[in-house]
């Protein structure tokens, strides 16, 4: 009886075993805590110091002074030492008011200057009857100024020496005029601007062949005209503590969910630093999961994509000095939709879609499944394959991990070397690596040929992803695929399927779980996951989003 | 759109309730199913011992919905304090939360011998295991609605796999090994029924699940779902291995319904045996079993101490693990499974009506309208 019990009391092995068990999962819960903490900690966070949309500066240096010579020195004074601020002076024809245009090289439209500023001023002037209106009071004469000497539309006054300074800087050209108390800021930055062009990253054979630019204004310009839609609403913001850029949220007002863009707007006043210099700044501060894989927010440079997200309620953020625009709440089914999917006919884009879908899972799983294929279970698929393949091994010092390691880290390599190349290359070096070190590793007897043919079907799948950024997460996620297949065999693969289902249902972009609409099952949003149904179908708005309106011929 | 008030809101729909009680019911119950009702009743006719139980089961699961739905949001743990009162209570709690955990285990060593067995040989049974509950425990930590949300990843493929696997085995089909029908009378299919009953254990979650519904009232509707869906899975394999192995290969083999995949092969397609795939795709269903047990064991130890969930999911890791090592063998295994199914059939099948007749005598909780 007794000795019956005791061989049931587990060894000391076990005991360690399940004590383990806890122990790392703990540990590795508390490390991932600290770490996630440490991120944000060191980002320092000020939640409730919101910065307002429009920044009002009570800046240390006063007002102007009104009296021109003052001013004209402290202006100096401030930017006068920079070697592109020029400052010309003159006077106004009729009246012996002396005048000075303050303006950056490069920056400002210098014809607009010359016909718009200095030509009424210095040729016309105030004719002799108008002299006594004009130049009763300080007031008087700023006024007619500004209504008939200044044709131009861009037309502020400020009596800030900062907002002078800080507005030249940006390319306004400042107007000081003796005897007016305030300064005219006149037109805007004039600097060199790409043309619009295709968008290099996001090439389709159908559809618009359009792409933002680096300018806001621009982009604004090209998402108006692609939504011709008075519901569009691009409210702005100021972003960066030193380099302020503006930024635009875009959404439609009686679509979008007002929580969802509220949730926008708070976590975007949040942003703390210094300059933003790509959209990437923005994305990356204001996304859900830090140590996620996966994009939580979706970045395009085409104007149509930004149109049709906001015409299923999501929310696009754009921000000057970059062609790339974001769209949020990002979910899964996202990132292998293009575009196209929807301006082709039904039946070749679900085609292509489906496709698609089949490429991320091999660009995903198909180095893993031939390493536990050949190292685990060759039983399991056809003899006839797996005697060749192991035939063609016969000369490979190597298990077939660190084989297709080899191969898998290389063309990583070059695929990095080859968007460093200067373009004559390029194809060159494409071919010089693709071709010549494959046949030669396979002639070396380094890997097998079998597993050349994985390595490349695995990379060109990988291309057909529409969404770079989505990419780049399948490619991280392939190595720790062979890595757990090498310890695990196709066990491994699965548990890793089950470890990035885990992750992917736990995760959320801005309030939306990140796996909708696949799961929960809702019939009404499948329409447009696997298969692109016909558009007559899709009558409704995805319902993950919350859309005010839902239905999407409204 | 608040981020904690979103996770706060962890219900679940109509569907994934339903979607729950199919993955939570298959589990390890098909690899050995054959086995144990043939060796039990003796006669081909076993498929009309699982069409009897699969009623009888949705029977209890009704009733099991019929008592959760006069306490609404409460589970099982929460409610019967107010039936029985503080003791008894406390007893059929942890008599509950035993059997949920003894079944977790049971599918965890399951998962491991069969893994060990036909994929895996030679790798350590703990390496085996431990990254299994490791990943069980990072979903459980999302709560029900992540667990509700990758059952349901995880379900179409699992069945498309699996249909595809049993159909592909009509090369070996021999409808002979299935007649006569009824050849030996209706005792021995009576006999085949409390085998049969065992791996329809899933409707319990129930117990816990309604709690957690948008819209209670449907629960009806989720456990008739959850019950026909892997009462067609049942029949299936049922037929599909008598028919390919007859009853005398079925009571010598294991785990028969592998063996079927086994016994026969495909040449011209990309795979040309079906046992590993099948047994890979069904790691995943025998996944979705375990980390339902070990949720529902947790919360009610979290909500008989009335404590948070979370240190919970991490202490019954072990317990699982130390229950799931103590079996020898793969025998012993069977062993401990039937008794924790013969308790579960009471515990889930007799204790549900009494706690309701018992509820409606004495008044307690609200009209289920």
């Amino acid at each position: 009886m007794w000795s019956v019990i005791l061989s049931y009391i587990p060894k000391w092995t076990i005991l360690v075993q399940a004590l383990l068990l806890v122990v790392i999962p703990l540990l590795l819960m508390a490390l991932f805590g600290w770490i996630r903490k440490a991120i944000i900690s060191g980002y320092a966070l000020h939640p409730n110091q919101a910065s307002p949309p429009i920044k009002e500066d009570s800046s240390e240096s006063g007002p102007l002074t009104g009296r021109y010579d003052t001013d004209l020195s402290s202006v100096r004074a401030a930017i006068g030492y920079n070697a592109d601020v020029r400052v010309r002076e003159f006077t106004i024809r009729g009246t012996e008011n002396r005048a000075a245009i303050v303006y950056v090289d490069g920056l400002s439209d210098v014809d607009i200057i010359d016909t718009h500023l200095i030509t009424p001023l210095m040729i016309h002037g105030i004719p002799d009857t108008d002299q006594e209106t004009a130049l009763r009071s300080s007031d008087s004469l700023q006024k007619y100024i500004a209504n008939r000497l200044l044709p131009v539309s861009k037309l502020n006054e400020t009596s800030k020496l900062q907002e002078l300074t800080r507005s030249v800087l940006i390319g306004q050209t400042a107007l000081l005029v003796e005897g007016i108390q305030g300064v005219f800021l006149i037109g805007a930055a004039q600097g060199k601007v790409r043309n619009v062009e295709e968008p290099l990253s996001e090439a389709l054979l159908r559809g618009p062949r359009i792409g933002f630019t680096e300018k806001l204004e621009d982009n604004m310009g090209l998402l108006r005209m692609q939504g011709q839609n008075e519901s569009l609403i691009m409210s702005q913001f100021e972003v960066g503590n030193r380099v302020k850029k503006n930024m635009i949220v875009a959404y439609m007002q009686d679509i979008a969910d007002p929580r969802l863009v509220d949730e926008v707007h708070s976590r975007i006043q949040r942003i703390d630093i210094d300059d933003p210099l790509e959209s990437g700044y923005i994305e990356q501060l204001i996304e859900d999961n830090i140590l996620s894989p996966f994009p939580q927010l979706q970045n395009t440079e085409r104007p149509d994509r930004v149109i049709a997200s906001l015409l299923e309620g999501r929310v696009a953020i754009l921000l000057d000095g970059t062609p790339f625009a974001l769209i949020l709440p990002t979910t899964f089914s996202m990132l292998l939709q293009s575009p196209e999917d929807y301006y082709e006919r039904w039946i070749p884009g679900s085609f292509v879609r489906i496709l698609r879908f089949l490429a991320a899972m091999l660009a995903l799983l198909a180095p893993a499944l031939y390493i536990s294929f050949i190292s685990f279970h060759p039983g399991l698929i056809p003899t006839k394959l797996a005697l060749s393949i192991i035939e063609t091994r016969q000369g490979v010092p190597f298990p077939s991990i660190i084989e297709a390691l080899i191969m898998e880290i290389s063309i990583e390599i070059l695929r990095e070397a080859g968007i460093r190349l200067p373009k004559p290359i390029g194809p060159a070096m494409g071919i010089v690596g693709g071709l010549i070190i494959g046949d030669a590793a396979v002639n070396a007897g380094i890997v097998s040929p079998f597993l050349v043919i994985v390595v490349a079907v695995t990379a060109i799948s990988s291309f057909t992803i529409p969404v770079y950024s989505a990419g780049i997460t399948l490619r991280i996620l392939r190595f720790a695929a062979m890595l757990i297949a090498g310890a695990l065999g196709i066990y491994g693969v699965i548990m890793f399927f089950l470890l990035i289902c885990c992750h992917l249902v736990r995760l959320k972009s801005f309030g939306v779980p990140y796996l909708n609409p696949l799961i929960p099952y809702r019939i009404i949003d499948w329409k447009d996951i696997l298969i692109r149904a016909p558009l007559k179908v899709m009558k409704k708005r995805p319902y993950m989003l919350r859309p005010n309106d839902a239905d999407r011929r409204n | 759109m608040n981020r904690a008030s979103i996770s706060a809101e962890d219900k679940i729909t109509t569907s994934q309730a339903a979607v729950i009680i199919i993955n939570y019911t298959l589990g390890s119950g098909v690899l050995t199913l054959p086995r144990t009702t043939v060796e039990a009743a003796q006669t081909p006719d076993v498929w009309l011992s699982i069409i009897i139980s699969g009623i009888i089961v949705t029977a209890a699961g009704l009733i099991v919905v019929l008592l959760c739905r006069r306490f609404q949001g409460k589970t099982l743990f929460q409610f019967v304090p107010e039936i029985t009162g503080k003791w008894l209570a406390w007893i059929l709690s942890f008599t509950v939360i035993t059997v949920f955990l003894v079944i977790s285990a049971v599918q965890i060593r399951v998962m491991a011998e069969v893994t060990g067995f036909y994929l895996l040989d030679g790798t350590p049974v703990w390496a085996i295991v431990m990254s299994f509950m490791w990943i069980g425990l990072y979903l459980t930590l999302g709560g029900i609605n992540c667990m509700a949300r990758i059952y349901e990843l995880i379900l179409p493929i699992t069945l498309i796999f699996f249909l595809i696997s049993f159909l592909l085995s009509t090369k070996i089909f021999n409808i002979d090994y299935l007649r006569p029908v009824l050849g030996s009378g209706i005792m021995p299919v009576l006999r085949g029924i409390k085998p049969a009953l065992f791996p329809f254990t899933g409707y319990e979650i129930m117990l816990i699940a309604t709690a957690y519904m948008k819209m209670p009232k449907k629960a009806v509707k989720a456990v008739l779902a959850g019950t026909t869906v892997p009462l067609f899975i049942y029949l299936v394999t049922i037929i599909m291995v008598i028919g390919g192995l007859s009853i005398y290969g079925v009571q010598t083999r294991t785990w028969p319904s592998l063996d079927l995949l086994r016994s026969f092969e495909m040449e011209g397609l990309i795979f040309e045996r079906f046992e590993s795939l099948l047994l890979v795709i069904w790691i995943m269903q025998i996944f979705s079993t375990f980390t339902v047990t070990h949720y529902a064991a947790s919360l009610g130890w979290s909500q008989l101490f009335n404590k948070s969930l979370k240190p919970f999911l991490f202490a019954m890791l072990p317990v699982i693990f130390l229950i799931a090592m103590v079996p020898k063998n793969v025998l012993e295994v069977f062993k401990l499974g039937d008794i924790v199914g013969n308790i579960s059939i009471f515990l889930f099948g007799g204790v549900p009506l009494l706690l309701l007749l018992i509820s409606m005598v004495r008044k307690k909780g609200g009209n289920p309208n």
